[in-house]
């Protein structure tokens, strides 16, 4: 599966192959064209949004290593996030940094806070594992809130980002900034999961003891699988910084990193694919709210008054509760089925 | 030494509903193995439920909280009949996610009646507190200890000599035995979320007669995550123990070493204690220690 009717492999180096055909790499090449030239046409305030994507789509990209890959449940996503988005905020505003060493700085930073509270991932799993995360979560907000050089309750300014003399202070530029990322990390993921290591991460999320008896060393493979996951979450959390320019650990709550595992969920766990459709979809859903709700709540007076906040997270957690029950495995492996459809069409084998 | 008395009259009563809540949750994990991290939405809506009952439709005490109980019955009915019961026999992870999603429908429903509304309960108990030594302490606070006791007694004498209860008991040891008893493990399943809606609807209450109504309930509901944690999932002692433990720390703790430390600290020491017993003894002071096998 997955090849087209009379391509078949004839070396190892074939079979390994992610572009296996000229068409992939002609699909490949158009969407990364179309990509890199969405400032042309987008208007400015889509280009924010697909920022917001782009962002969101390489904290999603993380935790879908930890969670999809290895099966280390983290609910503290948004909390290893706002790690490296005030690494960065403190290392450019307040020590006058370059951009680039507050960008690598935040993810080494949120990666070691990963590891910290991925310890107790050794000893428990699933639920214990859940709740050590949400405790990280409201830790890390705690300190943030108080610490003086993160601003505290009030919040940090953070300068633009630049490297060299380029400086990305418009949505356009930060576009091209962000999607290199993206792209650099999902290129990584992809191939992340081919690896020794990925391997490794799967085995563990499948059986970890039948892991650990094959000689896979457990503790090892799980902090590695936390610093990942939470290494991505600091980049996109100091890009968010740089791209937001203020940062308020209000931005990061319990809600946010639900929402996180939703969004891999409703792609797909344990694919590359997933985390961007997931992102994808969960995003746009959000922007229509926004259109959407204030015209519902001028056609129906009747509705209560939090109608247009309290709606959001009602369907969110409805889409998580179906996804779950109906296609479990994602949009992903959706697109999967169509492909295949696709590719026999008009016979049906 | 008289404000070591009042943190510790008021953190062993507070402790005794954040025991109440932990309950609710060793209820359901007792019986189908579920870990629903969907409490604190739980204690959120039940708590302005009753509010939408008691204040904004104006009913007396005596038929809006019968009809608490009632919509906690069908909250919990729905919730195991639409949520859980399609995904019996998944893997543990859906099982867990498939309660965040839950948490977040609750939430974004209380948010939708009443959008980041703050007040409070009418008062049931006379406004004289209790004088103990040299402790004040609010007669609310003693009467939500006093309730939690005697729930945490009933739900024992239930889970011993109740055929219902005893049923449950065998569901939570091993599901195909109890299947081939002719045990309808289902009803089992959704009896056990309904008794554990109906705990955390009562343990809402008592919390908001305690400290009001506001959308930080949903932490009081994850904070009781370390009361099971430090209990122990599988034990109600463990959460009768463990309860006043987390209400002691926090507000001994709190009391002393805030002043060393930053503001708020109240809020985090249950999370710490989270984080510390998980790197000593895992599996909580009174739970069953998890051997392996592949």
């Amino acid at each position: 599966m997955g090849l087209p009717c009379g391509t078949h492999n004839y070396t190892y180096d074939q079979d390994m192959a992610i572009l296996r055909t000229k068409t992939h790499w002609a699909l490949l090449i158009a969407l990364l064209v179309l990509l890199f030239t969405f400032p042309l046409y987008g208007g400015g305030y889509w280009l924010s949004v697909a920022n917001l994507i782009g962002i969101t789509v390489i904290a999603a990209i993380g935790l879908n290593i930890l969670l999809g890959y290895c099966g280390q449940l983290s609910i503290g996503h948004a909390g290893f996030i706002a790690v490296g988005a005030f690494t960065s905020a403190i290392l450019t505003n307040v020590l006058g940094l370059p951009f680039l060493v507050g960008l690598i700085a935040a993810g080494l930073m949120a990666g070691f806070i990963g590891l910290i509270f991925g310890i107790p991932s050794l000893k428990v799993k699933g639920f214990y594992l859940a709740i050590a995360t949400i405790a990280a979560q409201f830790i890390i907000i705690w300190v943030i809130n108080h610490l003086e050089i993160t601003g505290g309750f009030v919040g940090i300014a953070v300068p633009y980002a630049s490297i060299g003399g380029l400086v990305f202070d418009s949505e356009a530029s930060m576009f091209y900034l962000i999607m290199v990322i993206v792209v650099m990390c999902t290129f990584f993921a992809k191939n992340l999961a081919r690896t020794r290591v990925g391997r490794a991460f799967v085995a563990i999320r499948d059986n970890d003891l039948a892991a650990k008896v094959m000689g896979i060393n457990l503790f090892y493979y799980k902090l590695l699988a936390f610093f990942i996951g939470c290494f991505f979450a600091g980049i996109a959390g100091s890009l968010m910084a740089h791209w937001i320019g203020f940062m308020n650990a209000e931005q990061f709550s319990l809600m946010e990193s639900i929402l996180y595992i939703g969004m891999i969920i409703i792609g797909g766990l344990g694919t590359a694919l997933g985390p961007i459709l997931g992102v994808i979809f969960i995003r746009l859903m959000q922007q229509g709210m926004i259109f959407v709700a204030p015209t519902i709540e001028a056609a129906f007076p009747a509705l209560p008054a939090g109608f247009a906040t309290g709606i959001a997270p009602m369907l969110f957690g409805l889409i998580i509760i179906l996804f779950l029950i109906l296609e479990p495995r994602g949009i992903a492996h959706r697109w999967m089925l169509f492909k295949a459809a696709y590719r026999l069409w008009p016979f049906s084998y | 030494m008289a404000e070591l008395l009042q943190y510790t009259v008021t953190g062993v009563t507070v402790g005794m509903v954040y025991a109440l809540i932990g309950l609710s949750f060793a209820l359901i994990w007792k019986s189908s193995g579920v870990a629903n991290l969907a409490l604190g939405g739980m204690v959120l809506i039940f708590s302005w439920f009753t509010y939408g009952m008691v204040v904004q439709i104006g009913l007396p005490y005596w038929i809006g909280l019968p009809l608490v109980i009632i919509f906690a019955l069908a909250v919990g009915w729905l919730i195991e009949r639409f949520a859980l019961r399609p995904l019996i026999a998944q893997p543990i992870l859906s099982l867990i996610t498939v309660t965040l999603g839950v948490f977040y429908f609750l939430e974004g429903l209380a948010i939708f009646i009443w959008p980041w509304m703050v007040d409070a309960l009418p008062r049931v108990f006379p406004p004289e507190p209790f004088h103990i030594g040299t402790a004040v302490v609010a007669q609310a606070y003693i009467w939500a200890a006093v309730v939690s006791l005697v729930l945490f007694g009933v739900l024992t004498l239930y889970f011993r000599y109740h055929k219902m209860g005893i049923a449950m008991r065998a569901t939570a040891d091993d599901q195909f035995a109890v299947q081939a008893c002719g045990i309808p493990v289902t009803r089992i399943f959704s009896t056990s979320w309904m008794f554990a809606c109906v705990v955390a609807a009562i343990a809402g209450v008592l919390i908001s007669w305690i400290g009001g109504l506001h959308m930080g309930l949903v932490e009081v509901g994850l904070k009781s995550f370390s009361v099971v944690i430090l209990g122990g999932l599988d034990s109600f002692i463990g959460c009768i123990v463990a309860g006043p433990i987390i209400g002691l720390a926090e507000n001994v703790g709190g009391g002393y070493l805030t002043p060393l430390t930053w503001a708020g600290l109240k809020g985090v020491i249950p999370y710490i204690i989270i984080i510390i017993v998980l790197f000593i003894k895992p599996y909580g002071l009174f739970g069953e220690v998890r051997i392996e096998r592949i």
